[in-house]
């Protein structure tokens, strides 16, 4: 189920292809994003998610497609018409940050001004005002090789910023931080954005990242688009067993669909040994009667007892048991699969013991292998 | 709540002038950039060869194809008795280098050897100087007739006829080996000093004892840096004209290089002679460094990492003092003692073996430095005159090459810019007598020859890879994501090279500059192919001096030539610091 874009989209990539040599980086992928909006490109490395970045930017050629922004052509294939990166009022924040270390903080901000011509006293309230923006007020005068990581990406920022461009793009900026100020510089990234109104591209491979700070997420494999969707659409319908791996943590279960008993609801059928095991759960996108399929299901929506009861549920062994403080990281084996279960801690499962799993038809999903 | 009024409107879209990407100013320059090295590089090559296969007929008139040249190689006694002799001496300076380099690099930066970091700078001194000077040096020092030492030796030891003998191929080696130890000692140190400590810590715990840990670990680790070192110092030994010149020649040892000298300018003066030994020792050089570049260099694994190390030093006890007297020695005969010897000679009007303080006299200073006095040498004034232009003017010419063609190498792709690392590397295979030789051949019959702009020519042609490296080293260090950033921000190409490339790559092309300017001021083998009445060169100068004149005023330019090239160490070392000299 991805979204229909509601306004015209401000930026629009239409059938980008970008090989290198004979491997295609980059495999027909389209998309578009409305202004203002927060878009993430999330895959692991080798995805195309960087590449697709360049080409947005102009700093890669296209081998087929092409690229609008706004009402103006940046790139084309077909016609060959090629904006250079330096004409095309693009902000970016690189994942090094990318401060020039001759230049102080305030130098490095103003550059872009000072190249569009901007007049000095415009220039200096400007940088000002940006640099108190993203909390480097004081900073103005320092080198940038005295800043610290976290700061060097903010100046970055701000150096992508100042000149009021109509797109924005990050790439990975946050993976050279450490986790707490990661995790405190999404929402501060995040802040920023929403306050200064810019149609932002974000690319990552940091799944926790783009469910946090991103409008739209757009998952990314070999080179192609495999889901696009808001984060909690992402999260809870994923569209096959790639996103459902990716993002979040889910147990995989092979096997194909055995019915349709509604509209969207059906039923599951997996191997258990020598049994079929059959499992009510709603169905995925493309997903049919007698259509392989992979159940997907989330460790949190895995409950766990010791006592059958008299509903129907699974039996297996508990293969060890983590305790995390607010929740206790099972593995529960249920014939030949190891099943991935967050329990809550009064449980105090111990390896070893029998206990027993139910699910919940309405968190269990099947989708495309 | 999104608010526009934090930055004001956005700006309004671009017009749309897009243009086609083929012709930017990035592809245009490369393009000019490689179409200029290539002419420069290869055509003096290229008529080499073809030169080579030329055979002369009578006086010189005329010409037929053949392959007479290449098979005199082997039939003419001098001829292959001087390649024997280059191989000889090649080997033997080798050896001793290598001796040299090793232990005085391991002496610097594993031991616990006093004053280590004071003596590093001496210890490099020697590659800065003009062999052929120290040939000079040592010849005034222990010839057998009139060397000083041997006259100390005769008075003060009672020692009949002489002790000590450099003109021969012993001395050429001797001299050759003490003034290219340096370079062995560069590679070797660098090695040493990047080596990850944990390497041979890690055999340490395993019970492996120092000395085992020495051979097992250290030593197949360095090796490459070795080789490295010692294949550069037989291909640049090979390729030494001065010494051989000095010491050899006029005692009856020819060299591959001073015969071509010799069929180039010399009464059996015979060009396409010339062209097939330069190409049979250009092949050989080309080749060696070949090896070293595509097979040593890259198996050296010391140099990947990019950590600072404290490496392990070992403590020699009492006998770093025995390390330190060692160094002392070095830095004693490679600079100390030829050093003065020639300044005792210059001070005499008259050298005959033995110090006369009655007889100094600055007069020699005189008639070698002031162009104003009437009896004032020409070609020693013109010598130092032309040798300050043409080092300025050319250290400054080759750089300004480098820098676009280290950029267009480093950031941009595809097959131009493979094309134009390939170009830059293959001056450095060639001697500098047998690129001048190509030079010669291709513009004798063009206004340049014999103007000083063959020379300068000449002297890019063979070191403006030099440069080149200089740039390239820092270039890779600084991340392309700087100069993207740039181009983000709305700068074109063209100001991003000036706003933000350049600045950053201050340091190297100053450093670049000064390396430049000192091998231009001490270049021998090129300038003595290349010059004429009224273009000499500093070495030309000094060179006219030993033939045409005396001793003394030979050493008293010689002196003036090293005082300036050693007042360009100081700068050299206060601009690049410790680490720009690794090779």
């Amino acid at each position: 189920m991805d979204q229909e874009i509601s306004a015209a989209p401000f930026l629009e990539v239409r059938g980008l292809v970008k090989r290198f040599g004979n491997d295609r980086a980059v495999d027909d992928v389209s998309f578009g994003i409305r202004r203002g909006g927060f878009l993430t490109l999330l895959g692991p490395s080798g995805c195309g998610k960087t590449t697709t970045l360049m080409c947005i930017a102009g700093l890669h050629h296209l081998d087929a497609g092409e690229i609008r922004v706004g009402d103006a052509t940046y790139t084309s294939f077909a016609t060959g018409e090629f904006m250079p990166p330096e004409k095309r009022n693009i902000g970016m924040v690189f994942q090094s940050y990318a401060i020039w270390p001759h230049m102080t903080v305030a130098q490095n901000v103003a550059y872009p001004l000072e190249i569009r011509k901007v007049d000095r006293a415009e220039i200096d309230e400007r940088v000002n005002k940006v640099l108190r923006l993203v909390g480097l007020g004081d900073m103005a005068g320092k080198l940038a090789t005295q800043l610290s990581g976290g700061q060097q990406q903010r100046a970055a920022l701000a150096r992508a910023i100042v000149f009021r461009p109509r797109l924005l793009l990050f790439d990975e900026p946050l993976s050279n931080l450490d986790l707490k100020l990661r995790e405190q510089m999404r929402v501060e990234l995040k802040r920023i954005q929403r306050e200064v109104g810019i149609t932002s591209v974000y690319v990552t491979h940091d799944q926790a990242e783009a469910l946090v700070m991103s409008d739209e997420i757009i998952v990314m494999s070999k080179g192609r688009i495999e889901q696009r969707g808001g984060p909690r659409d992402i999260y809870a319908q994923p569209v096959n067993r790639y996103v459902s791996n990716f993002i979040g943590v889910a147990n995989l279960l092979e096997g194909h669909v055995v019915r349709v008993t509604s509209p969207g609801r059906g039923e599951f059928e997996v191997n258990h040994g020598n049994e079929r095991v059959h499992l009510p759960c709603r169905l995925g996108e493309g997903v049919s009667e007698g259509s392989s399929a992979v159940l997907s299901v989330r460790p949190e929506n895995v409950q766990a007892t010791r006592d059958k009861g008299g509903d129907p549920c699974l039996e297996g062994k508990v293969l060890r048991s983590i305790f995390l403080g607010n929740c206790v990281d099972c593995r529960v084996l249920w014939g030949g699969f190891e099943w991935k279960v967050l329990a809550h801690p009064r449980l105090r499962l111990q390896a070893g013991e029998r206990v027993y799993l139910r699910l919940d038809p309405e968190q269990s999903l099947a989708v495309q292998p | 709540m999104r608010t526009e009024a934090a930055l004001g409107t956005l700006e309004a879209a671009p017009a749309a002038g897009c243009w086609r990407s083929l012709i930017t100013q990035e592809s245009v320059s490369t393009v000019v950039a490689s179409v200029v090295i290539a002419a420069v590089v290869l055509l003096p090559l290229a008529t080499m060869v073809v030169s080579s296969f030329r055979v002369m007929e009578g006086f010189g008139f005329s010409s037929h194809w053949g392959l007479d040249n290449y098979r005199a190689m082997v039939e003419d006694r001098v001829i292959f008795k001087a390649f024997i002799n280059t191989l000889l001496i090649s080997t033997g300076s080798t050896l001793l280098a290598t001796v040299f380099g090793v232990s005085l690099a391991w002496i610097n930066a594993r031991t616990n050897c006093p004053w280590r970091e004071k003596l590093e700078p001496f210890n490099l001194v020697p590659f800065f100087l003009s062999p052929f000077v120290g040939a000079i040096a040592w010849h005034d020092l222990a010839s057998p007739k009139i060397g000083l030492l041997n006259a100390w030796a005769r008075e003060f030891l009672g020692v009949q006829g002489a002790v000590l003998n450099v003109d021969n191929i012993y001395g050429i080696i001797w001299v050759t080996g003490i003034f290219f130890t340096p370079l062995v000692y560069l590679f070797v140190v660098g090695s040493l000093r990047r080596m990850d400590p944990s390497l041979e810590d890690s055999a340490r715990t395993t019970g492996a004892g120092l000395l085992r840990t020495t051979l097992t670990v250290t030593l197949p680790l360095v090796l490459p840096g070795i080789l490295s070192g010692a294949i550069i110092v037989f291909v640049s030994t090979a390729g030494e004209f001065g010494v051989p010149f000095k010491l050899g020649t006029p005692y009856g040892w020819e060299t591959l290089t001073t015969q071509i000298f010799s069929k180039a300018v010399g009464d059996d003066a015979n060009y396409y002679m010339g062209a097939a030994m330069s190409m049979t020792l250009g092949v050989i050089t080309a080749f060696l460094v070949w090896i070293q570049q595509r097979i040593i260099a890259p198996r050296d694994f010391t140099t990947v990492t990019g950590k600072g190390f404290r490496p392990n030093v070992v403590n020699l006890g009492k006998w770093k003092w025995v390390a330190l007297g060692y160094n002392l020695t070095f830095v004693l005969l490679a600079v100390v003692i030829p050093l003065l010897g020639l300044l005792i000679v210059s001070l005499h009007p008259v050298w005959q073996g033995h110090i006369i303080p009655g007889d100094i006299t600055l007069y020699n200073y005189e008639r070698v430095l002031f162009w104003w006095r009437p009896d004032h040498i020409q070609a020693a004034t013109n010598g130092i005159i032309n040798s300050v232009i043409l080092a300025f003017a050319g250290a400054t010419i080759a750089m300004a090459l480098a820098i676009p063609v280290s950029y267009m190498i480093h950031r941009t792709k595809g097959y131009g810019s493979r094309m134009l690392d390939f170009l830059c590397v293959v001056p450095i295979g060639f001697p500098g007598i047998v690129l001048a030789m190509g030079v010669l051949i291709t513009y004798i019959k063009t206004p340049l020859y014999a103007t000083i702009w063959i020379i300068l020519l000449g002297y890019i042609t063979r070191f403006f890879p030099y440069g080149q490296r200089n740039i390239s080293s820092i270039m890779l260090a600084i991340s392309e994501e700087l100069d993207q950033s740039s181009r983000m921000a709305g700068a074109s190409w063209f100001t991003t090279l000036k706003r933000v490339t350049l600045p950053l790559l201050k340091p190297g092309i100053f450093a670049g500059w000064v390396l430049l300017f000192i091998i231009f001021l001490r270049e021998l083998p090129m300038s003595i192919i290349l010059y004429s009445t009224g273009t000499e060169t500093l070495s030309v100068g000094v060179y006219y001096l030993s033939n045409f004149e005396n001793e003394p005023l030979t050493a008293a330019l010689s002196i003036a030539q090293t005082v300036i090239l050693l007042v360009c160490i100081v700068v050299f070392r206060r601009l690049a610091g410790r680490e720009a000299l690794t090779a």
